[in-house]
């Protein structure tokens, strides 16, 4: 009760900062606000349940954890690289900034991604068995 | 034509969501972002200069770490929240308990907070983000609205952890129920979704890995990976040996002088003025104005300092600055030791043309009015003919291209 209490006390604070904003600043940063739901809610959100769904399909039973562990790092760290990948902020005048080819770079971290799949599978069966041949030999 | 149904909460069988990954997640999620709240709440603190406490002058690198730790958190928050909001994501088809008014009420305000604290925060990290590789595609102001938001973020944070206490309380102190027998027999269409399949077992059944699919453990880690990757790759900005693998950072460290910087010399506005050899500073104290050119200021007293410049945007780098105590100058029109200064640009263009420092920075030993950066010349992006540095401040009140400082009463 207390900690709710505390909670709404800080929320007002930042609801009484952003009403003195002045309407045109409030209108657009509303417009961000709600964008922001409904873009993860109506796009973001079914097309990753329409990717888990295919992928649950095509891939085999025994890479399925690899694969969705590759995808979620995948997919979630590409989303915060999305504003470099776009370069929108980038300068004529300051060359210092967004300094860096970074679809090569994507390209790369999608490479280490793909080689951490790959190379999990093996991996892990040789872990396995090492700990049975540890067990084994233990017991 | 029929409508394509509206799915129903009980159509999300995943055996992954429930109320133990949900908490783990959230637990980390309220770390990142209580983080980047206190970290934005310390940069925050250096825009308002009326406070009875200001910022500390040390350490020097105190705005550094925290700006770096404030943009680093919100990134690593990005991952944690995604997957945080797929663990929850059937709730949004929750059923309305339309007919009794209370538990409508209820549900309702529920419904109604949990939309502000999921706006609130898709919001705050996509400004931020936006913001660190200067891409501001909104009309809004940001420093007001991301500081107004922050606010409501962090209370509806606080107001969802109150609300659902009594869930995550309940999910850890539950054991876990025995993992259900390998599902064999039944066919699953895929490991996250399975909107199609049966649920198996008690949804908590499912901590050990069963060849269909990663365990709720195992989402949870890579959630944490993700996080981490993404620090990594963006961590370069500030945390210069990770530079080479830093592969999405903003900055690769380089620039004039070996320094990058953020307003340039055109974007201010400056390219005649500051290479203009009449240029002098003007030192003023009530009615007495002292003018001094750059040779006078080279003929001063010279002192070197390491000083980081750290921008609010979350990059630092490391240099060598040279120039004269800023507190000599200060003599030179017999300012009050307690005096706060007006320091003003000849930038033109853009916001901050014009700073106060308290006399706790104008006055530390380490603060210069530098001539020189890494040993040579002030190039004219850096703020040639002369530019504040001070230990422990945002590089947007390091102001460049000084031309003027006004000793306020």
């Amino acid at each position: 009760m207390l900690i709710g209490t505390v909670g709404v006390a800080m929320g007002s604070f930042g609801a009484l900062r952003f009403l003195q904003l002045g309407f045109g600043d409030i209108l657009n940063a509303v417009l961000w606000l709600a964008g922001g739901v409904v873009v993860h809610d109506v796009i973001i959100a079914p097309l990753t349940l329409l990717v888990t769904l295919v992928a649950g399909r095509l891939v085999p039973a025994p890479a399925r954890t690899r694969v969705a562990v590759a995808l979620v790092v995948l997919a979630t760290v590409t989303v915060t690289a999305i504003p470099v990948l776009g370069r929108w902020g980038a300068r004529p005048d300051n060359p210092t900034l967004l300094d860096r080819n970074y679809f090569i770079g994507w390209l790369l971290f999608a490479a280490v991604v793909l080689l951490g799949t790959l190379l999990a599978g093996p991996l892990g069966r040789l872990r396995r068995s090492r700990q049975v041949r540890v067990s084994q030999s233990a017991g | 034509m029929k409508r394509p149904p509206v799915p129903t909460e009980a159509a999300f069988t995943s055996r992954l969501r429930n109320e133990r990954l949900s908490a783990g997640i959230g637990m980390w999620l309220g770390v990142s972002f209580g983080l980047c709240f206190l970290t934005g709440l310390v940069s925050h603190w250096y825009y308002l200069p009326d406070l009875p406490v200001l910022p500390p002058v040390r350490p020097v690198w105190g705005y550094q770490v925290t700006q770096g730790a404030h943009v680093l958190s919100g990134i690593a928050a990005i991952p944690l929240l995604l997957v945080k909001l797929w663990s929850v994501y059937p709730k949004l088809f929750g059923e309305i308990p339309f007919g009794k008014l209370r538990p409508l009420l209820v549900n309702l305000a529920e419904k109604a907070s949990i939309a502000v604290l999921v706006a609130a925060a898709i919001f705050q990290l996509v400004t931020g983000l936006a913001n660190s590789s200067g891409w501001y595609p909104w009309s809004f102001s940001f420093r007001s609205t991301h500081y107004a938001v922050a606010w409501i973020a962090i209370g509806a944070l606080v107001v969802h952890i109150a609300v659902k206490l009594p869930i995550i309380r309940a999910a850890y102190s539950e054991p876990l129920p025995e993992p259900a027998p390998e599902p064999l027999a039944v066919p699953v269409a895929d490991p996250l979704a399975e909107p199609l399949a049966e649920p198996l077992a008690g949804p908590a059944a499912t901590d050990q890995p069963s060849g269909r699919g990663p365990s709720r453990r195992t989402l949870l880690r890579t959630a944490l990976l993700a996080s981490s990757v993404a620090v990594i790759a963006a961590a370069g900005n500030t945390v210069p040996f990770l530079r080479k693998v830093s592969v999405f950072a903003v900055r690769t460290g380089e620039g004039p002088q070996g320094v990058p910087i953020n307003r340039s010399a055109k974007a201010a506005g400056v390219l005649t003025t500051a290479v203009d050899p009449a240029f002098e500073l003007t030192l003023v104290n009530g009615d007495r104005e002292v003018t001094i050119t750059r040779a006078d200021l080279e003929a001063m007293t010279q002192r070197v300092h390491q000083l980081p410049i750290a921008c609010v945007e979350g990059w630092s780098a490391a240099a060598s600055w040279t120039g004269v105590r800023f507190a000599d100058l200060l003599d030179l029109v017999d300012a009050p030791e307690n005096a706060s200064l007006r320091v003003r640009s000849l930038q033109e263009k853009g916001a901050f043309g014009v700073t106060e420092i308290p006399a706790s920075f104008a006055r530390d030993p380490l603060t210069l009015l530098a001539l020189k950066l890494n040993g040579d010349d002030l190039s004219i992006d850096h703020g040639f003919p002369c530019r504040l540095i001070a230990p422990n401040r945002p590089g947007v009140m390091q102001t460049k291209w000084v031309n003027r400082i006004e000793v306020l009463a």
